[in-house]
């Protein structure tokens, strides 16, 4: 042990999942009264080091020191009892509940046995008004908004008088002004002497609020700085660890006639979505960025069929069409990989022949009997063009790493020959190899003409593979630009647009 | 304009149940206004309230994104128990010869007892097992079936109803206060007792709360510290308590109880906590739902009864108004793309 | 909005029109209702005597029957039972579901002074007797399974159906009911009277089959693969059962018109299925319940009493030993 007085060191943490070595030998110490920034690029084994910290993955070797005394939890529950208290990143709340019913959650206060409604009131009031949150406690939850209950679900880690808070993305959906509330807040926490773990993307927030800083890449850490003595190169290069030119292959697909044209798309139950006008070329890669909440999933959803619009009107190579339904965009040679693979792309019980010709089950059938010579070939096709690694054709999807999930899934819409490819951040929760393959199958896509869209919240990705990118800000378009015109300070200036 | 449009919309919503069992009251009073009378009131809340006891112990599994098939055969079993405990000792072919007469308690007491010790089964593999609630209480639906056969049918008598009941038994249940011309019968006071004691639960307590957190979010409860296999098994328990006094006081109403007593309650249980807005997918319920479920089920039987619809289709419309009620009341939580 | 109060709308319509369409014309004061509440409609048997009664009602211009399906539910029929007291009806019919609630049927007929026919199911004579407004058609139990025995006592004293020659009945039973009484009377008498006849027994199995087809049918194919080449005679306590038993059998190969290969199979009811299995050859015999003189003797008593007249007042019928009680006899088919 150091002299120095650490609210929590984290020491020498591995864990190994199956073929995967998420965190090898990482090591991390917070300091009592300071903002300890976390960083690292999708995949780096920042989640999985805190899901370590609060007993939801158990360590595979590596000690954890609270004030200085070994310390091991087996659920939240303890973690939270020893004064440690996380903000999610996907927000775990109860949506039918209202909002007190939430801050209170697992502590309800009691009088006999009656749940005290009128104190638990009072003190989600006070812990709102102590930071300055402006929503009604008897509020519904499921019915505010997304930067709504992110500040709900701060204020409930923060009521907890944790010593210890750890803010997984906290920004992604708050407005500058929310942000800077946020800020108030954890500067208050710092004089009262919290440490914080602050895990995120954003390099100037990064800068602006931490006075240390860890760097983790692909399971390992790389680093740990004064804020001060940091910019925001260095951060970046820490974190990519490499030259960009490197991270992707060479773009040599040329875009050609327009193919997709939109104009003044407006959702009908996402009124957000508003007045989005673009078109797509054959052999363009055009990428979409904003954040969390600018509606870039949604629009890809609508322009896909699966929600509708009130207005505007989609043109295919110059004919006015109307997806009414996936069925239907199908047909029109659209494909859609969905944001969230696990839940809406694969079917992990199933083999991998089942997840290859899934979408285009109706190719293969006469009568409703499966053609199963076709479908073999169909699914051969798929492994071989998109080089996917995997023992046979009967292997379980889930069984498969995400990258070669994801080239199963790439194969899947391509077997239905799509000429517009939505593509929906495929490159989340993939090891930094695979996702070169990734983007060397997009460009090759592209080089086959077909139009592609690429959402990402990675921004290097997008300046390194797409022709132009279309930043959205609050479900409007703040700006298209050449990628060769843009940077990541651009691209971030462009997304604060709207808000 | 639009805004006013959906509020009144989003109101009508609101209190769709309350309006599709007003609209059929008034269809069947069209049809035969001899029905407006207090007996007729009368009694279809009390044949509505053992099915309300029963549906009360099941809404809570409904709300934690569960259900009970094994519900009507704890009950079954339950009435068993209770009525041979309790048969008149001048009774010639009583099950229990020997047996003097008991204190109303200690059967009613017994019958909880056999509520409880299988719903806690039940809990104990949603919880610790982690079967799904269909599963597990498909299996334990059995049991109680397979274990009330054997009860029932073992000499000296062989398998026969067991029939002749203990006047003070029959009395506690089937009794009823008067006032003036109007009696309301004991079962209502005893449903609505149970309604306040479980409204209570639901609403004012910790174990209320976290069922519907857990039933809503299990994630996030586990997050914040809620211990959910020891909340599981409580929501369980109060489902089993339910059960056991259901079948106590079922087994007077009908007067007899037999192998059959129970079967496929279940099934209306779940049907009127459905009609009454308990969701399937869990987190969202209430007990004032569940009496209107349990009532608009019982009307649907006997006002279609009262207007002499063929009894076959009689069915078909329960079957129609189960649906149309459910498909009403589920637009409230439908999110719009 | 507009969805909203269309759906309404059709539920309204629907509820109306159903009952519109079934709803009685008006009465006059002369005219006398009597509430019918039959234990579950789709049994075979009970159906037939439903269908009798219900013309037997339409030649007496005067009397109207309000039916009711009790779906095997007595918590179901004692609402039922509410119902049509509320509607003041001047007799009730009752094919009680459980014979342990007679008691409670009484009371509420009692409170209500309105007079009782049981039919079919048999409720415990004292518990009839503590009302003298009731009164119970029926056969008796034991009757059929008596007919039953001596039926299987001449097929066995043919000779042919011994097959191991040990002169002794090797038999499987398929049982309606685990409590139900004309279950028990029936599978306890038809074997006694075959040992009454001199006939030696030896019980192969038991099943409660729930007087159900594909019940007896499952049982049936586990006892031909058990002990195929041993069963000599098949009993069932009704003849849904008995179907479900042949088709096993000719699963394995039997009763399909060779002699040689033949297992007696004998049931109850004498549906018309069985009928024409046993004019096939496929099925040896059954018992004649005769549902028409059932419903004629039921709905006599109940017109009586609903005119407030002795139940029996002007009928041929008379009552047995009990005082209460109209007994229906049975015939043997073969």
């Amino acid at each position: 042990m150091s002299e120095e007085k650490y609210l929590l060191e984290m020491v020498n943490i591995s864990k190994e999942f199956p073929g995967v070595k998420a965190l090898d030998n990482v090591s991390l110490r917070l300091k009592k009264g300071t903002v300890h920034a976390l960083m690292g690029e999708n995949g780096a084994g920042k989640s999985t080091l805190m899901k370590c910290l609060f007993g939801i993955y158990k360590e595979d070797s590596g000690e954890i020191f609270v004030n200085g005394v070994k310390m091991h939890f087996d659920n939240p529950k303890q973690a939270l009892e020893n004064g440690i208290s996380m903000v999610h990143q996907e927000l775990n709340q109860v949506m039918q509940r209202d909002v007190m019913d939430n801050i209170l959650l697992g502590r309800y206060p009691q009088k006999g046995i009656i749940v005290d409604q009128k104190e638990m009131y009072e003190y989600t009031k006070k812990v709102f008004d102590d930071l300055g949150i402006d929503v009604d406690p008897k509020a519904k939850l499921g019915k505010l908004p997304v930067s709504a209950r992110q500040m709900v679900e701060i204020a409930k880690a923060v009521s907890y008088d944790a010593k210890i808070l750890v803010l997984d993305e906290p920004t992604s959906s708050l407005t500058q002004q929310e942000v800077d509330h946020l800020f108030r807040i954890i500067n208050l926490l710092r004089d009262r002497g919290c440490g914080i773990i602050y895990i995120s993307h954003k390099i100037e927030e990064i800068l602006r609020i931490s006075d240390e800083v860890t760097v983790m890449r692909d399971g390992k850490w790389i680093s740990t700085k004064p804020a001060d003595e940091l910019t925001n190169e260095k951060i970046i290069s820490l974190m990519v660890g490499r030259e960009l030119t490197q991270r992707f292959p060479a773009k040599t697909n040329v875009p050609k006639d327009v193919i997709l044209e939109v104009k003044n798309l407006t959702g009908k139950y996402q009124p957000n979505i508003k007045d989005i006008s673009f078109d797509l070329r054959k052999g363009e890669i055009l990428g979409v960025s904003g954040l969390v909440g600018s509606k870039r999933t949604e629009l890809l959803e609508t322009i896909f069929g699966i929600a509708s619009y009130s207005e505007g009107e989609i043109r295919l190579n110059g004919k006015a069409i109307r997806n009414k339904d996936s069925t239907d965009a199908i047909k029109n040679g659209f494909a859609l990989l969905t944001e969230e693979r696990r839940a809406t792309g694969i079917f992990g019980g199933l083999n991998v022949r089942f997840n290859s010709i899934i979408a285009n089950i109706d190719r293969y059938s006469k009568h409703g009997v499966l053609n199963n010579k076709k479908t073999k070939d169909d699914t051969n096709w798929v492994i071989d063009s998109m080089s996917v690694k995997t023992p046979s054709q009967n292997t379980l999807m889930r069984s498969l790493s995400g990258g070669n999930q994801q080239k199963v899934i790439i194969g899947r819409w391509l077997l239905t020959e799509p000429e517009v490819l939505l593509l929906d951040e495929p490159t989340r929760g993939i090891d930094v190899g695979a996702k070169y393959e990734i983007y060397q199958l997009i460009i090759d896509l592209a080089n086959r003409d077909k139009g592609i869209i690429f959402v990402s919240s990675e921004m290097p990705e997008l300046l390194g593979i797409c022709d132009r990118i279309m930043v959205m800000s609050n479900g409007r378009i703040a700006g298209i630009e050449d990628t060769k015109d843009l940077d990541q300070e651009k691209i971030m200036t462009l997304a604060a647009k709207y808000l | 304009m639009v805004k006013d449009k959906t509020k009144l919309y989003d109101k009508l919503l609101n209190y769709a149940l309350p309006i599709i069992l007003g609209i059929m009251i008034l269809g069947v009073i069209i049809i035969e206004p001899s029905f407006v009378s207090i007996k007729n009131f009368t009694n279809i809340l009390s044949q509505a309230s053992t099915r309300a006891i029963l549906a009360m112990g099941v809404a809570g599994l409904i709300v934690l994104q569960g259900t009970d098939l094994s519900a009507g055969r704890i009950l079954g079993l339950s009435a068993i128990v209770s009525a041979s405990l309790l048969q008149d000792i001048n009774y010639a072919a009583r099950m229990y010869p020997n047996l003097e007469q008991l204190p109303l308690i200690v059967p009613f007491l017994i019958a909880i007892g056999i509520g409880v010790f299988f719903t806690l089964i039940n809990g104990f593999g949603v919880a610790k097992l982690k079967l799904h609630a269909f599963i597990i209480t498909l299996g334990t639906q059995l049991i109680a079936y397979g274990a009330a056969l054997i009860y029932i049918d073992r000499p000296p008598l062989g398998a026969q109803p067991i029939a002749g009941l203990d006047e003070r038994y029959t009395n506690l249940v089937k009794g009823a206060f008067k006032i003036g011309n109007i009696e309301i019968p004991y079962l209502i006071i005893y449903a609505a007792i149970i309604a306040v004691i479980m409204y209570f639960v639901w609403n004012k307590t910790k174990l209320g709360k976290n069922m519907f957190a857990i039933g809503g979010n299990p994630e996030a409860a586990a997050v914040s510290g809620v211990n959910l296999t020891k909340n599981i098994m409580y929501v369980y328990l109060i489902a089993g308590i339910l059960y056991g006094i259901a079948g106590f006081l079922e087994a007077a109403r009908i007067g007899s109880a037999t192998s059959i007593t129970g079967q496929n309650y279940e099934l209306d249980a779940i049907a009127a906590c459905v009609v009454g807005g308990v969701s399937f997918s869990g987190g969202v319920g209430t007990i004032p739902g569940v009496l209107i479920g349990s009532i608009i089920l019982q009307f649907i039987n006997y006002g279609l009864n009262f207007i002499q619809v063929n009894p076959y289709l009689q069915i078909i419309v329960k079957g129609l108004i189960i649906i149309v009620a459910v498909s009403i009341d589920v637009r409230k939580y439908i999110e719009k793309k | 909005m507009k969805k909203l109060i269309t759906v309404l709308v059709v539920v309204a319509m629907l509820t109306t029109m159903l009952g519109g369409c079934s709803s009685k014309p008006a009465t006059s004061s002369e005219d006398l209702e009597i509430g019918v509440l039959i234990y579950k409609y789709d049994d075979t048997y009970i159906s037939t005597v439903r269908q009798a009664l219900e013309a037997e009602a339409d030649g007496h211009a005067n009397a109207t029957l309000l039916m009711n399906d009790s779906q095997n539910d007595q918590s179901k029929q004692n609402d039922q039972i509410d119902i049509l007291i509320e509607k003041n009806v001047d007799a009730l019919i009752v094919n009680i579901v459980d014979i342990g609630a007679a008691k409670t049927v009484i009371d509420k007929a009692k409170a209500a002074d309105i007079p009782v026919v049981f039919f079919n199911r048999e409720p415990d004579a004292e518990v009839i007797k503590t009302y003298d407004k009731a009164r119970f058609v029926g056969t008796k139990p034991e009757e059929a399974g008596i007919i039953q025995g001596e039926m299987m006592a001449e097929v066995w004293n043919e000779g042919k159906y011994d097959r191991n020659n040990d002169e002794v009945m090797q038999y499987v039973m398929l049982k309606g009911d685990a409590d139900n009484p004309e279950a028990i009377a029936r599978t306890e008498y038809s074997v006694k009277t075959l040992n009454e006849k001199g006939v030696k027994t030896e019980e192969l199995g038991l099943q409660v089959a729930n007087w159900d087809n594909d019940k007896a049918n499952q049982a049936m194919e586990a006892w031909m693969a058990k002990d195929g080449d041993k069963i000599e005679f098949v009993i069932a306590n009704n003849d849904g059962m008995a179907s479900g038993a042949i088709s096993a059998l000719q699963n394995a190969g039997y009763n399909k018109g060779d002699a040689d290969k033949y297992i007696p199979v004998f049931g109850v009811d004498a549906t018309d299925e069985a009928k024409n299995l046993i004019e096939k050859g496929e099925m040896t015999g059954t018992v004649k319940q005769d549902g028409e003189g059932m419903a004629k003797a039921v709905f006599a008593l109940a017109l009586n009493a609903a005119n407030k007249k002795e139940f029996i007042e002007g009928t041929d019928y008379k009552y047995d030993e009990s005082d209460i009680a109209v007994r229906i006899p049975y015939q043997a088919y073969k």
